[in-house]
């Protein structure tokens, strides 16, 4: 049998249980253990590593949800879509959405939510570094050029319009946080805005207002100065300097 | 630019570990940077391998080559590896005997391959490959095992020597692996270690199993276990005291309690040869 058949075999095992007794035929039966169990145990194996990585990217959720309603849906959403890249931080967007879909939760698409916000977590982390503007050298534009400028986030930046207050569920997980909120006290009817971003080494996540959450939205969607002018008016000295004293607004293009 | 040699016995480094490495500066002889860990490039997670290997010699660790794939090779991958290496400059880089993605599918596990002589020739073209594409001769580590294929004709020191041999490559010899896969396919280890050929081993790998009954299951989450300690010596009577690594991923130490780890493997290079 060519190798690419017997991989393919095995591989099918790892991801979908009734394929494991057709691997079985290419594995020698030995001592205690069948020649299905053996393929089992790399099923296992695959299994275990991907759930430790999605445990380790939904920990509010799993927190939330239990360890075994977690592992039993981790388990079917790798069956259902598994990992098709060597970069195992590219794994695991997806299970937001199986989460959404998932009839028990269809009461608590309040757990999506923060879901989302973990996925936001990951990937503001892995975001590539990027080079901050000199805002200096704004001072030297003239007004037509400073009424073309347009600003950015940083690229790790996560502006998440929630109808349940994630931040605060999250906070509320969070082992060495001294004030943080009881999930109890917590009302899961309280919408929340919040950003997430990268900074250097460290990982920002803040709820904003809805003035700022208006403005940075605006902002990213790439409003030219004159326009942002035009929609804050006499706020925007204000919600600007907020903006940058935070560390919201990371560049500027004036093209 | 030369890299630092690799002397002793290192530690694999693990996120836990960075900050307290980067602020202390232990006394750390080498450390082992799991490639796969850092491949975004320009990533945080780059920054601090980059600060780690400004202060430590390295070698780079992988799991995903998959080298014994039929697949074709990830062109990215081997890009973004290519790139890591040129900005840590490790000492060398290993990866595993083994194979990770079929189907369009990765396993994200170390599967093992038929040892048979298509696939030594399908294996020592893909070392030949992934050499190439990386400039520099690849070390290859045997993994530990739970099957044995219908197909297979030769024994895994019969089939790593000759992949060595042919590829012309390093093999970076796990003696808890070996101690795993021996009790799982009941032969004898020492046979194992007497079969390699000396000049191709280049460093050794040690990490804890999990006895599960029936099997044992390389997990890497605990000390390593005294007969693998007893391996370990009679591996380095055989090959010399080359440089050695303790592997640990699952309920991961104290840096204090892992360092202690391995100055047991240095004080067994010691009393190997006294
Ligand atoms: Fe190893």
């Amino acid at each position: 049998m060519p190798l690419l058949e017997l991989q393919q075999s095995l591989i099918s095992a790892l991801f979908q249980r009734d394929q494991l007794a057709e691997a079985a035929k290419l594995v020698k039966a030995q001592g205690s253990l069948s020649s299905e169990q053996r393929v089992g145990i790399y099923r296992n194996s695959t299994h275990g590593i991907l759930l430790d990585y999605l445990e380790s990217l939904y920990p509010v959720c799993l927190d939330l949800v239990g360890t075994e309603f977690f592992g039993r849906t981790a388990h079917s959403f790798m069956d259902q879509a598994p990992p098709t890249s060597p970069f195992l931080a590219d794994y695991g967007a997806g299970f937001v959405t199986y989460l959404a879909e998932h009839p028990a939760l269809q009461d608590m698409l309040w757990i999506v939510e923060v879901a989302k916000l973990e996925w936001a977590r990951h990937a503001a982390w892995h975001t590539v570094n990027q080079v901050a503007s000199d805002f200096a050298q704004l001072e030297g534009l003239s007004a037509a050029q400073q009424a073309e400028l347009r600003f950015q986030l940083p690229a790790s930046a996560h502006l998440i319009s929630s109808s349940t207050p994630i931040h605060s569920i999250w906070l509320a997980h969070q082992e060495e946080y001294p004030d943080k909120p009881r999930l109890e006290e917590i009302d899961l009817q309280e919408a929340q805005q919040v950003l997430i971003f990268r900074e250097q080494r460290r990982l920002h996540q803040t709820t904003l207002s809805a003035d700022d959450w208006a403005f940075l939205n605006t902002l990213q969607q790439q409003a030219t100065m004159s326009e942002l002018a035009e929609q804050f008016a006499e706020q925007l000295p204000w919600l600007f300097s907020v903006a940058m004293q935070e560390g919201w607004i990371y560049s500027f293009t004036t093209d | 630019m030369t890299p630092n040699p690799i002397l002793g016995c290192g530690i694999g480094l693990r996120f836990q570990h960075i900050d307290q490495i980067l602020a202390e500066k232990p006394p750390i002889p080498w450390l082992e940077i799991l490639s796969d860990n850092y491949l975004i490039p320009g990533s945080v997670q780059q920054d601090y391998a980059i600060e780690i290997a400004q202060h430590y010699p390295v070698t780079m660790h992988g799991v995903g080559m998959s080298l014994g794939a039929t697949d074709p090779f990830n062109s990215e991958y081997f890009l973004r590896l290519k790139k890591l290496a040129d900005q840590l400059n490790p000492a060398w880089i290993s990866d595993h005997l083994c194979w990770t993605s079929a189907h369009g599918w990765v396993s994200h596990d170390l599967l093992p391959l038929p040892y048979t002589e298509e696939t030594i020739k399908h294996v020592v073209q893909r070392i030949r490959e992934a050499q190439d594409r990386l400039e520099r001769r690849l070390v290859i580590e045997n993994v530990s095992s739970y099957l044995q294929y219908q197909l297979s004709t030769l024994t895994e020191w019969e089939f790593i020597t000759a992949v060595a041999e042919e590829a012309d490559c390093k093999i970076l010899l796990d003696v808890n692996n070996i101690y795993v896969s021996a009790f799982n396919h009941d032969f004898d280890p020492c046979r194992y270690l007497d079969s390699i050929s000396i000049e191709h081993v280049q460093q050794f790998h040690l990490a804890g199993y999990e006895d599960k009954g029936t099997h044992l299951l390389d997990t890497h989450g605990h000390p390593v276990s005294d007969p693998v300690w007893g391996l370990y010596k009679l591996a380095l009577q055989r090959f010399g005291a080359l440089p050695t690594l303790i592997e640990w991923d699952n309920n991961i130490p104290s840096l204090e309690e892992l360092l202690a780890e391995a100055h047991k493997a240095t004080e067994a290079h010691i009393h190997a040869f006294a």
